[in-house]
């Protein structure tokens, strides 16, 4: 029963009109990112939280609201190391937030924040696994650092819905 | 009151012992109920710690007393220090001190703050950092297992089993 919840959850969203789901920029999202929702979620995971759910799911929502305002700071943490270059300080917060992530089965991000503590740790393209110049570090790292922001915004809208479409 | 009353209310003698067994399996049978063993969980992100607990406190309720939930490698030392713990699941990526270095700590014999109790208890990785060298670190720095993150229920039942059996026979405490 439990394991198909999300599953549940997932296709009611993809029944959604598109209107409902326009973004904070005002683009409406695109039908077809719910059709991905597996590679944003892994439901193995997920469902072994709602498993230790309260019935109103009070456990998880608390979990994933406390994610939310964890993902923020972090972001602006992770601004605020490349500023100054501090590197070990982001790796800090890489590992940090790979944690949460992974924890929540947020694959995605999880995977974001494990490519970059792997250049973090080469300080090498990601690409052609070649010495570059800092400067490309910078421009790698803050590539990256969007690839995550943007995963995130699915996830925080897939999750919103996911928790408000039940009231 | 009547007397069949009183003849119902009367519970029939216990049988006599069997002249084969002695008091002291006797007096054992009634004094050995396991108790439960206490676990220590250490992570720096509290989100990954209340899932952890929440985990264990539905699913090892009847094994596991969770007695010390610490965010911290320096803070599980200082802990360490005062009670027994008699199993540890630790996170690994810990700023100050990592799990690697919490657990070399723990397990050097130059450190005379932890217990004696304390320094061979078995110390499972709960960690995204879980690639084969990396899990043979563990292994040379005296971890007993390594529980991949997310984790998944079957493995950490596992692991915790298996550690479980290299913990001497427990007495009421």
């Amino acid at each position: 029963m439990l394991e198909l919840v999300v599953h549940r959850r997932t296709a009611e969203l993809k029944g959604l009109d598109a209107d409902d789901r326009a973004t904070d920029s005002g683009t409406e999202t695109d039908p077809d990112e719910y059709d991905n929702v597996d590679s944003i979620i892994d439901h193995t995971t997920f469902d072994q939280l709602l498993d230790l759910d309260d019935e109103d799911h009070t456990f998880t929502r608390g979990l994933v609201d406390r994610y939310f305002d964890q993902a923020k700071k972090t972001f602006i943490e992770m601004e605020s190391a490349i500023a100054s270059k501090n590197y070990p300080e982001l790796s800090r917060l890489g590992h940090f937030f790979k944690g949460s992530s992974a924890a929540l089965g947020l694959t995605k991000i999880k995977d974001s924040c494990e490519k970059l503590l792997q250049h973090l740790g080469n300080l090498k393209d990601t690409v052609a696994a070649k010495p570059i110049s800092l400067s490309e570090d910078e421009t790698v790292i803050r590539e990256l650092l969007e690839q995550m922001r943007k995963e995130y915004e699915q996830v925080e809208t897939f999750l919103k819905l996911f928790y408000d479409g039940e009231q | 009151m009547s007397s069949a009353s009183s003849i119902n209310s009367i519970s029939p003698p216990s049988p006599p012992p069997s002249p084969t067994m002695s008091m002291a399996s006797i007096n054992s049978d009634i004094s050995e109920q396991p108790r439960k063993i206490k676990v220590m969980i250490i992570d720096d992100n509290a989100i990954n710690l209340t899932i952890l607990s929440r985990l264990l406190n539905k699913h090892f309720a009847d094994t596991i007393q969770l007695t010390s939930v610490m965010d911290s490698g320096v803070s599980a030392l200082d802990q360490l220090s005062k009670d027994q713990v008699d199993l540890i699941l630790m996170d690994i990526d810990m700023p100050v001190l990592s799990g690697v270095q919490t657990t070399t700590a723990i397990r050097s014999s130059d450190n005379h703050d932890i217990l004696v109790q304390n320094k061979n208890v078995p110390i499972i990785a709960v960690t995204t950092s879980d690639a084969a060298e990396q899990r043979e670190l563990y292994r040379q720095v005296g971890m007993a297992d390594c529980v991949s993150k997310p984790i998944a229920l079957p493995k950490l039942r596992m692991a915790i089993e298996s550690a479980m059996k290299t913990i001497p026979a427990l007495s009421t405490g």
